[in-house]
């Protein structure tokens, strides 16, 4: 009787670690580099816990042409926060795995009006993410397409 | 038994325990290396950058607009007409205040790096309150004043960049004027169309400027006209300019980004049919069209309310460019193209005063 208990619970064990992995594997797509359409900058996606965050790693324009110094995030609504860098800085938060290839219950900050909308992400192909920000409803929202970056492949020495 | 509690007991709290170090804080302190992000490539060999629709620092677009325009006490002479054995003096009137709302719609449908589709839609009224109705006789006065004027209109925008650099631009409208009574409208045929297309370039994220052609209403009747679209913001975003010549350009001061002024012009104007809801003369000149176009020098001032709502409010002089009364039978247009290829005279030369305006509005803007 233990034995035939002790085989179900690894056998629904090992099923339920391998479905999480599965999943995981799945939702895990969303980690890498990205590059928004205006081309200002690079998102690195990372994973906290189990949700997803994209902060900006890159900016073309990483100086601020006023000040001379880094960019800030001056047109955040919260003057505390004006001062931030924003390299670095998390613009999407909070993205959940929630159906297939789509990521939504998170937001996205736009550093050059200083509002944050909801938004959902979706992966079209491997490389490539539709990323709708929104107000209240989805079809008040606009669509940017972001693709995916990687390292360039290293040239053999001759 | 206890070992596989045990077992259990450690699956179950596995989770629990790796959640417990989640890190819920969303900025980042750690120390990272920025340059291993300047050389990357497209993981997808195939993909390409495009021309953004938008640059820096711009106004915000508005996805939902409702307003309420105004305009003070000015003189309006309608010309005198004869038609067969009618004929009706000319006539000065007094009008107190034209008014009325304005209410738009412009939402994307299709917002791909490759192509952008915009559909809109808009419904404005004029109401004409004469200083004295009642002692009207000419009637282009008496139409206006019984039913004013209004548009129903759609139209739709297709931006679609063809590399990194350059763009083509069209956009489509279709509006229905006239003194219409809603809900009985006006035959479709009395439609107008407007139609531009552009091919431009966008250098930097700072400016962006184009070259087209346009069929266009907007000096009040049907013209052909060349049309030069530039958007500029200064590297410190502070100033700009955001033109679409001849219809509109203004100079633009952004306080903020949540508050912006700007100056210029825009250019308005449609062709209106009148008659509608009774005929203000008979055959053969009974398929009237009131051709208003109007200069709107203005200042107008944007500011975030809360959120995606913001306020504008605009004031200025409206100049008159037009105001003149063709007879065009089912509608079949025709174009002047400032006088180059028809001089045909109009039926009514109106005179018209220019007094000052106002216009505010709430807006839905557009992330």
């Amino acid at each position: 009787m233990n034995k035939s208990l002790f085989g179900i619970l690894i056998i629904a064990i090992s099923a339920f670690t391998f479905s999480s992995f599965t999943d995981d594997a799945e939702a895990d797509r969303l980690i890498g580099i990205w590059e928004p359409s205006h081309g200002k900058a690079k998102i690195k996606i990372e994973k906290i816990g189990s949700k997803y965050y994209g902060k900006i790693v890159w900016l073309r324009e990483p100086t601020d042409p006023e000040t001379g110094a880094p960019k800030v995030d001056k047109n955040n609504p919260d003057e505390s926060m004006r001062s931030t860098p924003l390299r670095g800085y998390r613009i999407l938060k909070d993205f959940e795995y929630t159906d297939k290839d789509e990521w939504s219950e998170g937001t996205i900050y736009d550093p050059e009006n200083g509002s944050t909308y909801n938004c959902i992400i979706k992966m079209s192909d491997e490389n490539t993410l539709d990323i709708r920000g929104y107000i209240g409803i989805q079809t008040l929202g606009r669509t940017d397409v972001w693709k995916r970056l990687k390292m360039p492949s290293k040239k053999k020495k001759k | 038994m206890k070992y596989i509690l045990r077992i259990v007991s450690l699956a179950l709290l596995f989770p629990l325990a790796f959640n417990a170090n989640a890190q819920e804080d969303t900025t980042t302190t750690e120390e990272e290396d920025w340059s291993i992000y300047d050389d990357m490539d497209f993981a997808d060999e195939g993909a390409k950058r495009f021309a953004n629709a938008k640059i820096s620092g711009l106004s915000p677009a508005r996805l939902i607009t409702i307003g309420y325009d105004y305009q003070a006490a000015y003189d309006l002479e309608a010309a005198g007409v004869i038609n067969g054995n009618e004929s009706y003096p000319a006539e000065n009137a007094t009008i107190n205040a034209t008014s009325g709302i304005r209410v738009g719609a412009n939402i994307p449908v299709l917002s791909r790096n490759d192509i952008l589709i915009q559909v809109g839609g808009q419904y404005w009224n004029l109401n004409y309150a004469y200083d004295d109705p009642d002692a009207l006789n000419h009637p282009l006065h008496k139409t206006l004043s019984d039913n004013g004027l209004r548009t129903w209109g759609l139209n739709s925008t297709i931006y679609k960049p063809l590399n990194e650099f350059s763009f083509v631009l069209v956009q489509v409208a279709a509006d229905m004027n006239g003194d219409y009574a809603i809900p009985e409208f006006q035959s479709m045929r009395y439609n107008r169309y407007s139609v531009a297309a552009l091919y431009g370039k966008r250098p930097s994220d700072y400016k962006q400027w184009a070259l087209g052609i346009s069929r266009t209403y907007r000096a009040g009747e049907l013209n052909y006209v060349p049309i030069f679209y530039y958007n500029y913001t200064s590297p410190t975003s502070k100033w700009g300019i955001e033109a679409l010549l001849p219809a509109r350009g203004h100079v633009r001061y952004s306080f903020n980004r949540r508050s912006i002024l700007m100056a210029g012009f825009e250019l308005e104007g449609n062709s209106y049919r009148i008659g509608n809801q009774s005929t203000i003369l008979s055959d053969p000149l009974d398929e009237l069209e009131i051709r208003r176009s109007e200069i709107r020098a203005r200042l107008m001032y944007q500011r975030q309310l809360s959120g995606f709502i913001w306020i504008a409010a605009e004031a200025g002089y409206r100049i008159s460019y037009a105001y003149h009364v063709d007879d065009i039978p089912d509608g079949k247009d025709f174009t002047r193209l400032f006088d180059i290829v028809s001089d045909a005279p109009y039926t009514m030369e109106n005179t018209i005063g220019n007094p000052v305006y106002f216009n505010i509005s709430v807006n839905l803007v557009s992330p």
